[in-house]
C-alpha cells in the first residue's frame, strides 16, 4: 500500500488546476454567448427571431429528443406508473392543445369568455405535473415533494385569475428550463464545473435589467406586416400594454437563443454527446436487450422532420411558424418528466 | 401541533372568505359613460394664452383608441378577474386547496427546515393574494389632490392629478369634472 506521504500532490495540484482552467473557460464562453445574444437581440430582434427560429427550432427539438432517449431507462421497472402517465400527458395535452382554436369557437363558455378553454389547459397540465412530482416524490423519500400539490393549486389559482398571462409565463419560463438541464447534467458529468456555472448565471439578470433599461422606451417596435405582428403577440405586446414592445421581442428572443444554444451546442459538447450521430452512443441502443434499430429510425424520422420543417419555412414562413409552435408544446411539456428524473 | 392547527384552520377561514368576497356581486356599471383609461392630468394657467387647449401625448390618443374597440389589452388584471364570475370562484376553490393542501402538510411535518419552508411558501401565497385584492384601493383618494385647485387658479399655480378618461354617447363639448369635497377641518389643524 502506498504511504499518504510518498503521493505526488504536483500530479493532484495540476489536474484540480486543468479542472479550474477548464471551469473558467467554460464560464467564459457561456457569458459570451450570452452578452453576444443579448446584444444581437436588442439590436434586431425582429431580424433574429425570424433567423434563430429558422435556423435552430428544429435541429434543436431533435438535439433534445436525442437527449430524452439517452435517458431513457432499458426496463421501467418501478418506474413505470411514472412514464405511463409522463407519455400518456404529453399526448394528450399535446392533442387538447391542438384542437384548443376549435375550443375557442364553441358557443358554450359563460360570457363568451373564450379563455376558459385555455385555463383549463393549463391547470390540467399542472395537475399532471403535480402526479408527476407526487409519483417521483414516493421513489425519493424526501418530504418536500408532497408540497407539489400545495404549489400547484396556487399556480393553478394564479392561472384562472390571468389564463393569458400564465401563458405567456410560459412562453418566458421554458427556455430557462434548458438552464436548469444543464445544471442537473453539469452535476453527474463535471461537478467542477458546477460552482463555476451557477455563478456564471448571475450574469442573465444583470442582462436582462440592462436590455430593459435600454429599450423600454415609449416607442413601440414596428410590427406592420403579419409576420412582425405574430412576433409581437407570442412576446406579450398585447397582453402587456405597458411593457414595450421591443423590450419583450428582444427578451423573449434572448432566453431563446439560450435555449437553443444550450440544447444544441452545451449539453451536446459536454460529457460524450460530441458522437452524436452514433446511435451506439445511446444506451437504449447500445445494450444487448436495447433496440438500436427502432431508435435509430426514429432519429432519422427526426432528421427527415428537421428538414421537412426547413422546407415549410422556406415555402411559407408564417403559416409553418404556427404550426410549428403548436406541435412544438410537446417538447415543451416533456421537459417536465425528464427534468423530474434528474432531479 | 395544536398552534399548527389553529393556524391551518384560521388560513383556511381566511382563504373561504377571500373566495366568498370575491363572488359577491359587483355593483352595476354606469351605461352611460365608459371609462376607457385613467391617467393624470395638468391644469396649467397661462396668462398669455387666447384659448384654451387640451394636449393629448400620441401614445395615450393610441391607448383610448384601442380602449374605445375592447382590446383585452386595456383592462387591469383585476377588472378581468372581476368581470368573470367562473374564473373567480374556481381562483378562490384552488387557493382554498393550496392553502388546505399546505396547512395540512405543515401540520404533519416534523423538521424544523419544512415548517419554515412551508411556513414560506403559505406566506408568499398570502401576500400574493393579498396584493391582488389590496391593488384597487392603494394610495389616497384621488380627490384629495385636486383639493387645492380653487387657490392654485388663484395664484396662477399648475395642479396636478389623476383624470379617468370617459367616452359619453351624448353631448358636443368635452367636460372636465373635478372632484371639489368640503373637508371639515378639526380646531388647531392647519
Amino acid at each position: 500500500m502506498q504511504r499518504a506521504a510518498e503521493i505526488n500532490l504536483s500530479t493532484w495540484r495540476e489536474s484540480r488546476r486543468l479542472v479550474h482552467v477548464n471551469a473558467n473557460w467554460f464560464a467564459a464562453a457561456f457569458a459570451g454567448c450570452a452578452v453576444f445574444s443579448a446584444a444581437f437581440a436588442s439590436w434586431l430582434p425582429l431580424q433574429l427571431s425570424i433567423v434563430s427560429l429558422f435556423l435552430f427550432a428544429g435541429p434543436h427539438n431533435w438535439f433534445e429528443f436525442r437527449y430524452f432517449l439517452s435517458r431513457l431507462p432499458l426496463r421501467f421497472g418501478r418506474s413505470r406508473p411514472f412514464f405511463l402517465i409522463a407519455f400518456s400527458g404529453i399526448g394528450l395535452l399535446t392533442t387538447a392543445y391542438l384542437a384548443l382554436p376549435l375550443l375557442y369557437n364553441l358557443s358554450f363558455w359563460p360570457n363568451g369568455d373564450w379563455s376558459i378553454p385555455l385555463a383549463i389547459w393549463n391547470t390540467v397540465m399542472l395537475l399532471w405535473i403535480a402526479v408527476l412530482a407526487q409519483l417521483r416524490g414516493k421513489q425519493k423519500r424526501t418530504r418536500y415533494w408532497s408540497l407539489a400539490f400545495p404549489v400547484a393549486f396556487l399556480l393553478v389559482s394564479l392561472n384562472w385569475m390571468g389564463p393569458q398571462l400564465f401563458s405567456l409565463l410560459i412562453v418566458y419560463v421554458h427556455p430557462l428550463i434548458a438552464l436548469w438541464f444543464l445544471d442537473r447534467h453539469l452535476r453527474r458529468i463535471r461537478p467542477e464545473w458546477l460552482t463555476t456555472y451557477r455563478r456564471g448565471l448571475c450574469i442573465l439578470p444583470v442582462l436582462l435589467l440592462g436590455m430593459f433599461w435600454q429599450l423600454n422606451t415609449p416607442t413601440p417596435i414596428a410590427d406592420d406586416n403579419g409576420l412582425f405582428w405574430r412576433i409581437t403577440q407570442h412576446a406579450g405586446a398585447e397582453l402587456l400594454p405597458n411593457v414595450s414592445s421591443r423590450v419583450l421581442v428582444s427578451v423573449h428572443v434572448f432566453l431563446e437563443m439560450l435555449h437553443y444554444g444550450v440544447w444544441i451546442a452545451a449539453l451536446t459538447m459536454i460529457g460524450g454527446a460530441n458522437r452524436f450521430w452514433d446511435v451506439k452512443s445511446i444506451p437504449l441502443a447500445r445494450h444487448e436487450r436495447g433496440f438500436p434499430r427502432l431508435i435509430g429510425t426514429m432519429l432519422v424520422g427526426g432528421v427527415l422532420a428537421v428538414v421537412l420543417l426547413w422546407v415549410g419555412f422556406a415555402v411559407d414562413y408564417s403559416a409553418t411558424r404556427d404550426l410549428y409552435f403548436s406541435f412544438a408544446m410537446a417538447h415543451v411539456l416533456a421537459e417536465a418528466p425528464f427534468l423530474m428524473r434528474m432531479l | 401541533m395544536r398552534k399548527c392547527f389553529a393556524a391551518a384552520f384560521l388560513l383556511s377561514v381566511f382563504a373561504m372568505a377571500l373566495t366568498t368576497f370575491a363572488d359577491v356581486a359587483r355593483p352595476n356599471p354606469s351605461k352611460e359613460a365608459k371609462v376607457v383609461m385613467h391617467s393624470g392630468l395638468e391644469i396649467v394657467p397661462d396668462a398669455q394664452a387666447f384659448e384654451a387647449r387640451l394636449e393629448i401625448p400620441q401614445d395615450m390618443w393610441k391607448q383610448m383608441h384601442a380602449g374605445l374597440i375592447e382590446g383585452p389589452g386595456n383592462t387591469t388584471l383585476a377588472q378581468r378577474i372581476a368581470r368573470s364570475s367562473p374564473r373567480t370562484v374556481l381562483a378562490g376553490t384552488f387557493l382554498f386547496l393550496s392553502f388546505a393542501f399546505a396547512g395540512v402538510w405543515l401540520a404533519r411535518s416534523k423538521q424544523r427546515n419544512q415548517r419554515i419552508a412551508a411556513a414560506l411558501a403559505l406566506g408568499v401565497a398570502i401576500v400574493g393574494a393579498g396584493t391582488i385584492i389590496a391593488s384597487a384601493n392603494a394610495g389616497p383618494p384621488g380627490y384629495l389632490r385636486w383639493q387645492g385647485l380653487p387657490s392654485a387658479l388663484t395664484e396662477g399655480r399648475t395642479t396636478r392629478g389623476g383624470v379617468d378618461i370617459a367616452i359619453v354617447p351624448e353631448g358636443s363639448t368635452i367636460k372636465l369634472i373635478v372632484p371639489i369635497k368640503r373637508v371639515t377641518r378639526t380646531p388647531g389643524e392647519e
